[in-house]
């Protein structure tokens, strides 16, 4: 079998990509940071990642909950590893437990006696962003938060494409009164207030995961159709797929095998635009309320939280500023696709 | 050419009942409506009026049946859903929007009550941003790839990512609750009535700065960059480079060539702000509690106050409808090339 391999044009574009590089830098950037949150449970969690106890190695990482009795606690429940930690430290019999870079998770709430949370950030108790005002870490929150963020919006992203990539295609390439009803039908969709609509339907059934793509999905459609119709119509004036209709190609050949290999520079430009127009989405809705339900981990939460107790600005810094580098790479990964993609030449006047 | 305007004129009635009758029938079909609300609010009264005595009675309906019919033909839900479409329609065809369900005002007072708010900051935003982007605009093409338009790229592609009521929030923190140097929210002190005039204006100002700023920051990157790469298509064009051969000054060529052609993009926008200049952002409205159309919208919307949300809607999308066709105006004002037909 012969080894896939990308066309001429293909390598160029390619090459033209990482020859900008300010996008590449932020596809690198940004492409670990989503592999670092995938695997945030190796990294942030507040089960431990090694215990070694009476001889013996365990990792609670991702197995089922151990309860506390398996280290020699006094009771039933799930253990709480930073505890062990400390007790196995202050007994000095050769036990020990590794922790993760940030030993608390999304849920973990951090209560003390002397003090009631938020507390501020504080590298000796590895809030390094502090916590939130039930005292959950901000940076376990915000990790756990960026990679449903990422994935709610990778999903919306299929879902759109899907519905959008094929009807747009149908209707740029059949035209006529197809095309007619549904540009009426577009039209009136995109006036529609959408966000008071999902406001209204989220407030009806408290929204899942996919629910929320569904209903974000209901109008998110749009823009892609559009963009996919003018591409498809000028794509089907074209002197090729003239040549294959008179090969005796069907409709359903020339749009799959012919039409859309060459609108596939447009599907890609549109990608990460609508990758950071759904994390702008979801944090929209889920600082409204009307998101994911709580105790959900989410940057809109987050944000919510900051606008309501101003004075804890670790909250609202750390999230604003997780935005901006996320947001920024995303915008600059596509900008540099688009240029490599659709190259322009500028004159430069001295 | 003025056939195509009226016929986008007379496209505007479909469109917009079609608007209208998705909303309709949404707002229809979802419960928790304004007679839901009422039962509620005569169940909680009953058990606090009735105290521990009443017992069981907390279970029954507070309401019977008639007063249920009644409220339902008080609030048209007692006739199927296109006959009070239909008499909800001819309602606004004379220009009353109804009262609303959460305040019994008259709705199309308290739109009018907002709109002035939200006109305030829409036209300074757009000041602001035509203000600063056409200028910055031109600074970064003449300047492409230097220092300059790197460094105003950065905080061009911040404010493009990232949305302005984010922004918001930030500096709502930092600078209203860290610093205090700015006011928490709000258009006016909470001594206000007791001020002099000048004192008013300076107390109306400092509570505009950040939500201003929310504002410009979230659409005066778009504007930029729209204006920054005309402005460069156009210098790469071949009668700019005519020009500069022929020996006109290049500053010349730029101002009196270039950039008149490269304002015709900016124009066709300029008709899409008559709408985000009332309606303005909610998000930003609600972040720095400023009483607009926006947040009064968001808030009937959370509370089911279905006349308020249905006469927003009609005057949005109006706004919306005019807005568009008023674009195509302002395009074919300033390129005279173009021929809509």
């Amino acid at each position: 079998m012969p080894r896939f391999q990308f066309n001429p044009p293909t390598l160029r574009k390619i090459r033209r990509f990482q020859s900008i590089r300010r996008g590449w830098w932020s596809l690198v950037v940004f492409g670990c940071m989503v592999v670092a949150s995938l695997f945030a449970e190796l990294w942030v969690n507040d089960r431990a990642l090694v215990v070694r106890y009476q001889g013996e190695f365990y990792f609670p990482g991702y197995s089922d909950p151990l309860p506390g009795a398996t280290f020699g606690l006094d009771y039933a429940y799930e253990t709480d590893y930073r505890d062990l930690a400390r007790r196995f430290a202050a007994a000095g019999d050769g036990n020990w437990v590794l922790m993760p870079l940030v030993p608390y998770g999304p849920y973990t709430t951090d209560l003390r006696d002397d003090a009631f949370p938020p507390f501020p950030p504080d590298w000796r108790q590895r809030h390094f962003f502090g916590t939130d005002t039930v005292g959950r870490d901000v940076l376990a929150r915000l990790v756990y938060g960026f990679r449903i963020a990422i994935l709610f919006s990778l999903g919306l992203l299929a879902v759109n494409y899907a519905i959008g990539v094929s009807l747009g295609c149908a209707m740029g390439y059949f035209g006529g009164r197809f095309d007619l009803f549904f540009q009426r039908l577009i039209e009136v969709w995109s006036n529609v207030p959408f966000l008071y609509v999902i406001i209204i339907i989220s407030s009806i059934v408290v929204p899942s995961f996919w629910i929320l793509v569904l209903i974000m999905a209901i109008f998110g459609w749009i823009g892609i159709t559009w963009t996919m119709r003018t591409v498809t119509y000028k794509e089907r004036e074209r002197d090729y797929v003239l040549a294959a209709r008179v090969l005796g190609a069907s409709h359903g050949r020339i749009i799959l095998r012919h039409i859309l290999p060459n609108t596939v520079a447009v599907i890609v430009t549109y990608a990460p635009f609508s990758v950071s127009s759904g994390i702008v989405a979801l944090t929209s809705l889920d600082y409204l309320g009307f998101g994911l339900p709580p105790p959900t981990p989410s940057w809109g939460e987050l944000l919510a939280q900051g606008w309501t107790y101003m004075s804890a600005w670790w909250i609202v810094a750390s999230v604003v500023g997780a935005m901006v580098v996320t947001l920024v790479a995303v915008t600059f990964i596509g900008e540099a696709v688009r240029e490599a993609l659709d190259p322009k030449r500028y004159t430069i006047y001295e | 050419m003025t056939a195509y305007f009226i016929r986008r004129l007379l496209l505007i009635v479909p469109t917009f009942l079609g608007i209208t009758v998705m909303v309709f029938v949404i707002t229809r079909m979802v419960p928790g409506g304004p007679i839901e609300r009422i039962i509620v609010q005569a169940r909680q009264m009953q058990s606090s009026l009735g105290g521990l005595a009443s017992g069981p009675a907390e279970q029954r309906q507070p309401l019977s049946e008639d007063q249920i019919e009644r409220l339902k033909a008080y609030y048209g839900f007692d006739k199927p859903v296109l006959v009070s479409y239909g008499q909800w329609l001819a309602k606004v065809m004379r220009g009353d929007l109804g009262t609303s369900t959460r305040y019994y005002d008259p709705v199309w007072r308290m739109i009018v009550e907002r709109i002035p708010i939200s006109l305030y900051f829409g036209i300074l935003t757009l000041l602001m941003v035509y203000g600063v982007c056409i200028p910055l605009g031109i600074a970064k093409a003449l300047r492409h790839k230097s220092g300059f338009d790197n460094v105003t790229s950065v905080v061009v592609f911040v404010g493009y990512a990232v949305p302005g009521w984010v922004i918001g929030v930030l500096l709502l923190v930092l600078l209203a609750s860290v610093w205090e140097i700015f006011p928490l929210g709000g258009l006016t002190g909470d001594d206000f009535p007791d001020m002099a005039l000048g004192e008013q204006v300076v107390d109306i100002l400092w509570h505009t700065v950040l939500p201003l700023a929310a504002y410009v920051a979230g659409s005066f990157a778009v504007m930029t960059m729209l204006m920054k790469n005309t402005l460069m298509d156009n210098l790469a064009a071949d009668y700019v480079r005519t020009a500069v051969a022929k020996g006109l000054p290049f500053r010349r060529a730029v101002f009196r060539h270039a950039l008149r052609n490269s304002l015709i993009p900016i124009a066709t926008s300029f008709g899409n702000n008559v709408s985000v200049v009332v309606s303005g952002s909610f998000l930003i409205e609600k972040v720095f509690n400023i009483n607009g159309m926006g947040l009064l919208g968001y808030e009937s919307v959370v509370e089911r106050d279905y006349p308020v949300v249905l006469g927003i809607l009609v005057v949005s999308s109006l706004l919306f409808l005019v807005g568009n066709i008023l674009s195509d105006l302002c395009v074919a004002a300033v390129d005279p090339r173009v021929r809509f037909e």
